[in-house]
């Protein structure tokens, strides 16, 4: 008895070793909780996954913490750097603020491929398709006809080894995707506590679907392992975004259990770190309120010439206690203001009326006492035939010239419009856009079903690198957790704002039962008009055969056999 | 098909019949276009009216708001600061309350840059939007309310604006809205919802530089719907659902349907041209009832002015109605706040029900009553067969201009004697001379439609003349000037040409009419019952006929668009004061007419209303050319 458990105890570790020195991988929960001036909430939960392996196919054979799904369809189609997003709303850049991740409402997908892909386009469409059965998303609707590779408004976040190129970038979005339940419980099954244990337990969808913004997202790279940046590992983050509004209740009190329904039951066990932090910055300068319990420790962090209050729970040294909650009491009536509005905001709009042609405008606020630099990348469907030498961009009356531009035009059914400005925006400005559109008259199988409700325009991306961090949340480029972004100055602190999808009315015929009679009345008309046509043109003129004596006979002769042909029948 | 194609199918015989009766033909066309168009009201010849979008599922939700008690607050607060304000929006007042109501609130200044003289009005539009939870900006609905000061001479609409902020209140505890919410109150009047419109489009409607609405600070996505609220009490006894647009643009039928349904839900009387319905066994009375209801209707869209702010959004594709409330007058029944309330939150769920624009049901429409349509397929033919005399009649005049072969058959008929000795001339026509002819004419229509400026400065700085006296003695002077056209350039003429141009301007008219039918049913109608007789009647003068002729002159001195303008102005200023001495209504009149002139001169400038437009570019060149064939002389050779 002993000489077998003896035995197993050394199949364990002679087995056992190395694969508990493979698992080189950690997982992280968090949540950060943010008052927002205007009234809102934002909850951000972000669960990462740095396995320290290079990115390749044989690693992603084996997989601990690293959902083996997604990581199989990294390895297949040789993805550097994947960002899916799905979204239900619009996130309101001028009164919120910056968001973690940016994202566009609809869907929204961008990759870098591998150098040694040698059809991008191909991987791109499998790539998409296999992410639409993983998301249970509509991605598989991502094709040529609808993806671009912009040259300056994506760059690699993760390490590369030589300078990009974006002709291995595809870009798309998908403005008309609805975002549901249906999407969230395969995004729940990609952590690995799944939705049992850890801060993913508050991950419901009644409540998640009932805010005014939601977003998931799947953000995929390589990072440095240590500082010489002399190997990589793979860091996975799965985002959830959501924005509460506290004004339409009786009071503007939150907590965890009145925003998803339930308090945290405890960490899950496979994290190495699992935490909440709520931001105080606006405590007690534009609401007051009182957190309950308190917090572990309280965070001052210095980031941008901004200071930052945060709360930080850690939720292993809570959860002992059983199912705990953390509340926030105010003490003030209900207020909503916007102290300080956003360094810098876009808005898109379509201007004209009617179904046959328009004028997209992009109107960039710059609130900044200095010029910034930004980026516009518009991302015009082909089914909008944009005419280039329309374009204005005026800004106090003046016309400016981009710094640069890139234009691509569309071609029918295999390509979007594509068109990159880099602008220098005076300070305190607002900066109009725009060029001039035609609506197309597609095919009759191309309109969707209900028809009449209109096509979608995705949102125009703006890409720029803040001066200062003002009401700026993101995680800084080397960092993967929130911690990072403690006390995190950089140069410049990169946004990429999404602006609103549009909604278009394209001439879409009628499809009722008049319709159906107009066609069948122009078929009948057209098949009235062959004959009408023949008489017209043609004439009936008697004509004398002469004959020779053989066709007479050989006439004859048929004549006859005819007859006796038809006697027989 | 051969059917289709075999030349020899009687078509001799048609040319022939229509030679022989062309005149009974006519005749019997016009009146039975008279009597059909008459007949439309009977239940017989119209449809009850029945939903076409399903996505509308009217009224099968929850209703949730109780509106009547914040209503009432915001009202008494809103009659306070009206007063401080006598003459002017309380724009802090409002700025406040969508701001403690958490909307997103926007200002919007327009300003009006008066055309005749160098004059300039500003305004200001405050709206606040409802961002859907549900939603990312791409739709939208807009609930308004034109602000009246107290010194307005329409009904107050201060209720309106409680019932606005109220239901702002209650919209934005919901969570279920999948389009956003505009609750917009405007200033001066249609105005300032112009202003608002043209802003939010970018584009600008009438001519440029006189409206100059400025930019939007906030924005939604595409409007899908709109309702306007002209409530003028706290209690109400009826709701008035009106639809006629700029133009005589209708909102969708479905949106009509909805409304009218949803106030007879909440048990309130609905009216239609603020007639309600009645329930008279009677057909006769029943039929002239309805039969009135809709001559309401048609001479509301004839006009082209909008009745009320919904009016405006139809040029942009956007469906809207106005609802009207009227207080008690007399005895009845009365509600309040909390059903009329209902009322606007059952629309407006429906509307946030919809998953595409509205594009079922009819856009082209009667109403009879408030729960009956006639489609456009059923007052169309009516229409086609008062005006198809004009082209019948072109088509015979033509037919014997020509040299057809065609033997017409002898008969009494002086007109086929004629015919006859016009086939013995082997003529050309003076195509040069005609080209001409009407070419000047509508030269001379365009420079009149475009005078008026003209007219203006020529007044004020020569005789200190107010605006509309200015106008309206130029018009006077143009009308007096084209009629005496015809005699500076009495110069014999040969009958086939003067025939010929009778043709052209037949044609003219009666196309005319028929696409202007297309856009503004009613304003076709009313014209061609007015112009098609007398239309019908005039030809090359000849000597057999010409006792009728002075009879024609007058006829078609009357019908003059000026002289018909100021008959009609004249005859609703005698409806609206009945009982006065003849003088003192000829002189409220003429005064009428003045503004009426200016009006529809500025509705174009501002609105694009083409009434004028028409009226002056196309149908007065064709009066002219008319009124040519009436005066000209004959050069007879026999």
């Amino acid at each position: 008895m002993r000489y077998l458990i003896y035995l197993v105890i050394s199949t364990l570790l002679v087995y056992g070793l190395p694969y508990s020195t493979a698992q080189d991988d950690f997982f992280d929960e968090e949540l950060l909780l943010k008052p927002l001036a205007s009234g809102h909430v934002y909850a951000y939960f972000q669960f990462t996954t740095l396995w320290e392996a290079p990115n390749n196919v044989q690693t992603f054979q084996h997989s601990h913490l690293f959902p083996r799904g997604l990581g199989e369809i990294i390895g297949r189609h040789k993805v550097d750097e994947l960002h899916i997003s799905l979204t239900e709303g619009l996130w309101n850049y001028e009164k919120w603020g910056y968001p973690v991740h940016d994202a566009g409402s609809g869907a929204e997908i961008f990759a870098w491929f591998n150098k040694n892909v040698s059809n991008v386009n191909n991987e791109w469409k499998s790539l998409t398709n296999a992410l639409a059965g993983l998301f249970c998303a509509s991605l598989n609707f991502v094709d040529s006809s609808n993806s671009m590779s912009p040259e300056f408004s994506f760059r690699p976040t993760g390490i590369v080894k030589e300078p990009p190129n974006s002709s291995y970038l595809r870009y798309s979005s998908l403005p008309r995707e609805i975002v549901c339940t249906e999407n969230l419980t395969p995004f729940k099954k990609l952590l690995p506590c799944d939705s049992k244990r850890g801060l993913a337990t508050l991950l419901n969808s009644a409540y998640i679907h009932n805010t005014n913004y939601h977003s998931l997202g799947i953000h995929f790279r390589s990072v440095c392992r240590n500082a010489g940046c002399t190997k990589s590992s793979l860091e996975l983050r799965q985002t959830v975004s959501l924005v509460y509004d506290t004004l339409t209740e009786a009071t503007q009190d939150w907590s965890i259990r009145k925003l998803f329904g339930i308090g945290i039951k405890g960490a899950c066990p496979l994290a190495s770190l699992s935490n909440v932090y709520i931001d105080m910055t606006s405590n007690e300068t534009v609401h007051v309120y009182q957190l309950t319990p308190s917090p572990n420790t309280k965070v001052t962090s210095f980031r941008g010439g901004q200071q930052q209050q945060l709360a930080v729970y850690d939720i292993r040294t809570y959860s002992n206690r059983g199912m705990f909650n953390i509340a926030a009491i105010y003490t003030t009536p209900k207020t909503s203001s916007v102290t300080y509005p956003s360094v810098l905001y876009a808005n898109r709009y379509i201007i004209g009326y009617g179904q046959e042609r328009g004028s997209l405008v992009t109107k960039l606020h710059n609130n900044h006492w200095q010029s910034l630099d930004v980026i516009l990348l518009e991302n015009i469907p082909w089914y909008l035939p944009v005419y280039l030498h329309t374009v204005k961009v005026i800004c106090n009356g003046q016309q400016i010239k981009p710094l640069i531009q890139r234009y691509m035009p569309g071609r029918e059914r295999t390509r979007p419009y594509y068109l990159e400005l880099v602008l220098r925006l005076p300070p305190h400005s607002v900066t109009k856009f725009s060029i001039e559109l035609d609506y197309l008259f597609l095919k009759w199988q191309e309109y969707p079903p209900d028809a009449n409700h209109g096509f979608y325009m995705g949102p125009a991306v703006i890409t720029a690198l803040l001066p200062i961090a003002r009401n700026y949340t993101a995680l800084p480029l080397d960092g993967s957790t929130i911690t990072s972004s403690f006390n995190a100055s950089r140069n410049g602190y990169l946004v990429q704002l999404r602006t609103e999808s549009l909604l278009i009315s394209l001439p879409t015929p009628d499809f009722s039962m008049p319709y159906n009679v107009v066609c069948l009345a122009c078929t009948a008309v057209a098949l009235a008009f062959g004959p009408l046509h023949n008489i017209t043109t043609k004439r009936l003129v008697l004509k004398n055969v002469t004959r020779n004596w053989k066709k007479k006979l050989l006439s004859f002769v048929k004549r006859l056999t005819k007859d006796t042909k038809d006697k027989t029948d | 098909m051969g059917l289709l194609t075999d030349p020899r199918t009687g078509n001799g015989k048609i040319i022939k019949f229509v030679l022989q009766w062309e005149k009974w033909l006519c005749f019997f066309m016009y009146i039975g276009g008279i009597i059909w168009t008459m007949l439309l009201a009977l239940p017989v010849f119209n449809d009850s009216t029945y939903f076409s979008e399903n996505a509308l599922l009217p009224g099968l939700v929850m209703k949730e708001c109780s509106l009547e008690a914040s209503a009432k607050q915001f009202h008494n607060e809103l009659i306070e600061e009206m007063k401080r304000y006598p003459d002017k929006m309380p724009y802090p007042w409002l700025l406040a309350k969508f701001n403690q109501l958490y909307l997103d609130v926007y200002m919007h200044n327009f300003t009006l840059n008066y055309p005749f003289r160098e004059q300039q009005f500003t305004g200001q539009n405050v709206y606040g939007i409802v961002r859907a939870p549900r939603g990312a900006s791409t739709e939208a609905i807009i609930v308004s309310v034109p602000y009246r000061p107290i010194s307005s001479v329409n009904l107050n609409t201060a209720p309106s604006i409680a019932l606005l902020l109220a239901f702002a209140k209650c919209c934005r505890k919901q969570k279920y809205w999948a389009k956003d919410i505009i609750f917009l109150v405007t200033e001066h009047e249609q105005l300032g919802m112009q202003a608002w419109l043209e802003a939010y489009h970018g584009v600008t409607s009438g001519q440029d530089g006189i409206l100059m609405s400025g930019d939007l600070s906030g924005r939604s996505g595409s409007i899908q719907a709109a309702i306007n609220l002209e409530l003028h009490g706290m209690k109400i006894a009826s709701v008035d659902v009106k639809v006629e647009g700029l133009n005589g643009q209708l909102p969708n039928l479905d949106l009509v349907n909805l409304a009218q349904d949803m106030i007879t839900k909440e048990g309130i009387r609905r009216t239609f041209q603020r007639r309600p319905d009645v329930n008279v066994k009677n057909k006769v009375s029943k039929w002239w009832y309805q039969f009135n209801t809709l001559i309401s209707m048609i001479v509301t869209q004839a006009t082209g002015v909008p009745t009320g702010n919904h009016g405006l959004f139809h040029r942009f594709g956007i469906e809207a109605i106005t609802l009207e409330g009227f207080e008690r007058s007399g005895r009845g029944p009365e509600v309040s706040f909390y059903q009329v309330g209902r009322v606007v939150e059952s629309i407006v769920r429906s509307l946030n029900n919809l998953l595409e624009r509205f594009h079922q049901s009819f856009f082209f429409y009667l109403l009879p009553s408030t729960d009956r349509y006639i489609s456009i397929g059923l007052y169309m033919p009516p229409l086609v067969l008062i005006i198809g005399g004009l082209f019948i009649k072109a088509f015979a005049s033509w037919i014997r201009l020509q040299d057809t072969g065609i033997k017409v058959e002898e008969n009494e008929n002086p007109d086929t004697k004629i015919s006859q000795l016009k086939q013995n001339k082997v003529e050309e026509f003076d195509i040069a001379s005609i080209a001409s002819e009407i070419l000047w004419s509508h030269i001379i229509g365009v420079s009149i439609m475009s005078s008026p400026k003209l007219f203006t400065s020529i007044g004020s700085q020569l005789w200190d003349l107010p605006t509309e006296d200015s106008i309206y003695y130029g018009f006077i002077v143009t009308t007096v000037l084209t009629m005496f056209w015809p005699f500076y350039l009495r110069r014999p003429r040969k009958s086939d040409n003067v025939a010929l141009v009778c043709v052209v301007a037949s044609i003219e008219v009666a196309t005319t009419l028929l696409c202007v039918a297309m856009h503004n049913f009613s304003l076709a109608l009313l014209t061609a019952i007015i112009y098609v007789p007398t239309a019908l009647a005039i030809s090359p003068k000849r000597e057999i006929n010409s006792k009728f002729r002075g009879l024609l002159h007058v006829f078609w001195i009357l019908l003059h668009p000026f002289v018909v303008a100021s008959i009609l102005v004249m005859g609703y200023t005698r409806l609206n004061f009945p009982g006065e001495p003849l003088m003192s209504i000829l002189i409220k009149g003429i005064q009428a007419t003045k503004h009426a002139f200016v009006f529809s001169v500025i509705d174009s400038m501002i609105y694009g209303n083409w009434f004028y437009n028409v009226t002056v570019a196309i149908l007065l060149p064709n009066w002219i050319l008319f009124w040519n064939v009436i005066n000209s002389k004959i050069a007879f050779d026999s």
